[in-house]
């Protein structure tokens, strides 16, 4: 499958200092491994690339909706005592159904938790776009910034 | 074994007189060493570590010159012609504004030496175009410091701050020893009411014996007076600490504990190594000197490594050599979690940081409050971190300031804090102060003289 790039994909992705030819690498991994999650004729797939973790959200055909990234590294997800909320996104490597749960993230030596989508059979974790663009942005941001 | 590792120039002690400066490498520290044709030779410690010092050169700003500069002629001797010339590397990010030179103490050590000579009062006219001359010259967002003397002494000190912010001020912080704020809450509250966003107050000890030598009386009660009254009126504070080996280098971390016990009113101490300009008490030989790495060192040593050397990082603002920051979050155990370490190198984009630094953090509070929405708060979380890191951050900076002895000219073209002047110059702060072993200034007296009325 060949990445597209919708206009707003590519003003998104470059207001986020994306490249394409990255994020293209994202979508290929996944077709190639199954390993992403999908709902409704659209998938979310991930990949660490160098120190970042790079999304994409994209139709059946390839072409990309969004993208984002984050720096922290994804742990392991954390048990909780409540049944999980499920989410809307099935987990296409074990056909099973992903729920909201936590996962611990770190960064330059801190690791806390924060919620994300969760497969309970392969444990593999992902961040939403809201997440990543919002609450660890700011705190990566407070590392980087507060440099100057 | 000794290696030069740099050329700059310098000042004669006793004569002032601009003369070359070599600086050289030996036993793995720096020092500056110049001869005056008719004075001698001089030898000063700069630095403690060679390698670190020129490590230190990955730092550096990507200079952005002043926009407007006030001196304009050709044959310009640097520093003897200053104001800023175009020869000057980087622009204003903090203004000194004196609004007099009196003071409610005579303390026997004093940068301004204030409260000597002549009072230097400037009436709110001089003092609006001194704003003025900031606004003139200098980009937004601009940052002023109202000192002295001591600003407090004067009861217009809330018109000369609203004066300021209506005139389109961004940041006032106001320099002070905090007596009147510790005896008058009303004055503070006005004062605050008028718009000061922080203090920069004196805090040099936790012990009176501290006081004695940096203040001739014991100042400690009004000193956690003023704090208290902080507190109560919720007006930010910067511990400023003068360093000394001879004062109180070994209260440093007892200091930062004592920081770290009154965030959020306190938001950061500066340690200001004592310079030897203004009134100070001795001719200094190297033993006397607190050079950076020697604060840094024991920084770690005190707070057992809770903050280490590698916590601070020049703000590649000024000269890579003038200054260091770290900042920290303060963890629900009370630690401190140093969000700066040199192992992530400088910082991507060295430019402009000056002006981008106070609106960047103040869009990233924005940034985070806007996370904070995202929810999956609680014990642990990243929410609760970014919630913490609001309120609840130390910052450690310290900028030792350059004098007669260890002046470098290369320094004073890359210094981005100015004192402005009442004839509508800013001249670096350092420069403006400093004097020679006869009590000579080149900026400070001659300027503040012809401005003041004698008596």
């Amino acid at each position: 499958m060949e990445a597209k790039f919708s206009a707003n994909a590519k003003d998104v992705m470059s207001k986020r200092g994306l490249k394409e030819a990255d994020i293209a690498d994202v979508v290929n991994t996944a077709e190639a491994s199954n390993r992403k999650l999908f709902k409704d004729g659209v998938n979310l797939a991930k990949k660490r690339i160098g120190e970042v973790t790079m999304y994409a959200v994209y139709d059946n055909n390839g072409e990309v909706q969004t993208a984002y990234s984050h720096r922290m590294v994804l742990g392991e997800p954390v048990k909780t005592t409540d049944e999980p909320d499920l989410s809307d996104w099935t987990c296409k490597h074990c056909n099973e159904r992903a729920v909201i749960g936590s996962a611990n993230m770190s960064y330059l030596g801190v690791t806390r938790t924060g919620p994300a989508i969760v497969c309970p059979k392969c444990s593999d974790v992902w961040i939403e776009e809201y997440l990543a663009t919002m609450t660890i942005a700011a705190a990566e941001g407070l590392f980087e910034k507060k440099k100057a | 074994m000794s290696e030069l590792i740099g050329e700059t120039e310098s000042l004669c002690p006793e004569c002032l007189k601009v003369i070359p400066a070599k600086k050289i490498a030996e036993n793995d520290n720096v020092y500056l060493e110049k001869t005056c044709p008719e004075h001698g030779h001089y030898k000063v410690l700069i630095w403690r570590g060679v390698d670190d010092y020129k490590r230190l050169s990955s730092y550096a700003p990507v200079p952005s010159k002043p926009e407007k500069v006030a001196v304009k002629k050709d044959n310009i001797v640097c520093p003897l012609d200053c104001g800023l010339c175009e020869e000057h590397r980087q622009h204003t990010c903090l203004v000194v504004l004196e609004v007099t030179s009196d003071c409610n103490l005579k303390c026997p050590i004093c940068f301004a030496s204030a409260n000597e000579r002549y009072h230097y009062n400037p009436s709110l006219d001089e003092i609006r175009k001194m704003y003025q001359t900031a606004l003139d010259n200098v980009g937004h967002p601009i940052c002023i410091q109202l000192s002295g003397g001591e600003p407090t002494i004067r009861d217009d000190l809330p018109e000369i701050v609203r004066m300021g912010k209506s005139m389109g001020i961004d940041f006032i912080e106001v320099n002070t020893n905090g007596y009147r704020f510790a005896n008058d809450i009303e004055y503070l509250r006005q004062v605050k009411e008028a718009g000061v966003d922080s203090l920069y107050f004196s805090f040099d000890g936790l012990t009176d014996d501290v006081y004695m030598k940096t203040c001739g009386r014991n100042m400690l009660d009004f000193k956690l007076k003023a704090i208290e009254n902080c507190r109560e009126v919720d007006m930010g504070v910067t511990l400023v600490t003068i360093v000394s080996p001879d004062i109180n280098l070994h209260q440093i971390g007892d200091l930062i504990k004592f920081a770290k016990k009154n965030i959020p009113t306190v938001k950061g101490i500066h340690f200001q190594p004592l310079s030897y300009f203004g009134r100070f008490p001795i001719i200094p030989k190297d033993e006397n000197r607190t050079v950076l790495p020697d604060l840094l060192k024991e920084i770690q040593r005190q707070t057992k490594g809770e903050l280490t050397v590698d916590n601070f990082i020049p703000t590649s603002c000024t000269n890579v050599h003038c200054d260091v920051k770290s900042m920290s979050v303060l963890m629900e155990d009370g630690s401190l979690f140093p969000l700066t370490h040199r192992a992530m190198g400088p910082p991507k984009d060295t430019c402009c940081v000056a002006t981008k630094t106070r609106q960047e953090i103040s869009d990233l509070w924005r940034y985070i409050d806007e996370g904070m929405e995202s929810g999956g708060g609680g014990e642990g979380t990243w929410d609760e971190f970014l919630q913490r890191a609001r309120t609840n951050y130390l910052t450690i900076s310290s900028m030792p300031f350059q004098d007669v002895w260890n002046v470098e000219t290369e320094r004073l073209r890359g210094c981005c804090i100015h004192t402005v002047t009442p004839d509508g110059r800013l001249i670096p702060f350092c420069l403006f102060n400093i004097n020679s072993v006869h009590g000579k200034t080149l900026y400070r007296h001659e300027i503040f003289e012809k401005y003041a009325t004698k008596g």
